[in-house]
């Protein structure tokens, strides 16, 4: 039987996919990082203000992320970050 | 009052000077204390992303391939830099920074940038402008200055010094290591 969805909710559901999968390597990450359970990361949480990351563990998190994913995370870039969303936004751009 | 030349030429040696100072400090007391000024310039040369072979780090350093080979050594040792054989032609060393190497290379900019931004800060658009083109123009001059003395003499005499200057702190480095063990 032919899947009752269209093109456009399919592609929908692998972004959501792809995100989540991001959202999983984030939070993996920050919970070695930090010490903190899985369950008290959620998306939209600051990582300056509210898991107070230094700039040492910011970067991190994003040398991990650089090569997990193939991608650069440059300066100008990482400015405009401030929550976990931003991240799995912006990581979820550039391998696209 | 000092002449506009004199105001000019104070400050210049005083920006220098203290962007070095600054820097050194700052590493001093930092997660990287274990990197010297000479070091950390070389991994930011490097960078943090595609191996780099010898020759074209030495020639962005200013230095011969001599002199990194025992800075490579040292920060091999340190666990920065990772050094290997390049796959297909045996005959050429490929240098990259280790996840270490990457954290010091990118904490280091952030200095450089951090440095730049509390600089362009009180100013407003227009003026951060201007004050661009002005220092821009003053890199280029100066720039200039150092092309003209390239292959000669005077260069092989400023390099010299360099290398000196580099042989000198590998020595204070030494003996502070020996001096920290015992």
């Amino acid at each position: 039987m032919d899947d009752p969805s269209g093109p456009r909710e399919r592609n929908n559901d692998d972004m959501l996919k792809r995100k989540d999968m991001i959202f999983d390597d984030i939070v993996r990450e920050l919970t070695q990082t930090l010490n903190m359970s899985p369950t008290d990361i959620t998306v939209d949480l600051s990582l300056r203000n509210d898991l107070i990351l230094d700039s040492l563990q910011l970067y991190e998190l994003v040398i991990d992320m650089e090569e997990a994913y193939n991608i650069r995370l440059p300066d100008e870039l990482l400015d405009e970050i401030d929550t976990i969303q931003d991240v799995v936004d912006l990581v979820y751009k550039l391998t696209e | 009052m000092n002449s506009d030349v004199e105001e000019m030429s104070d400050s210049l040696v005083r920006i220098f000077e203290n962007v070095l100072l600054t820097e050194e400090k700052s590493l001093s007391r930092g997660y990287f204390s274990d990197l010297s000024l000479a070091e950390m310039h070389t991994l930011t040369a490097i960078g943090p992303y595609e191996a780099k072979n010898m020759s074209q780090t030495a020639q962005l350093l200013g230095i011969t391939t001599g002199t990194l080979t025992v800075s490579i050594d040292r920060l091999v040792r340190k666990g920065y830099v990772d050094r290997r054989r390049d796959d297909r032609d045996k005959r050429i060393v490929r240098i990259s920074l280790t996840r270490e190497g990457k954290l010091a290379c990118r904490m280091h900019s952030k200095f450089h940038r951090v440095l730049a931004k509390r600089i362009l800060e009180p100013y407003g658009t227009d003026d951060r402008d201007r004050l661009l083109t002005l220092v821009k123009a003053i890199d280029k001059h100066v720039e200039g200055l150092l092309q003209r003395y390239e292959g000669t003499e005077e260069e092989n005499s400023i390099r010299k010094t360099a290398r000196q200057i580099v042989i000198e702190t590998d020595d204070k480095i030494k003996k502070k290591e020996t001096e920290d063990n015992g």
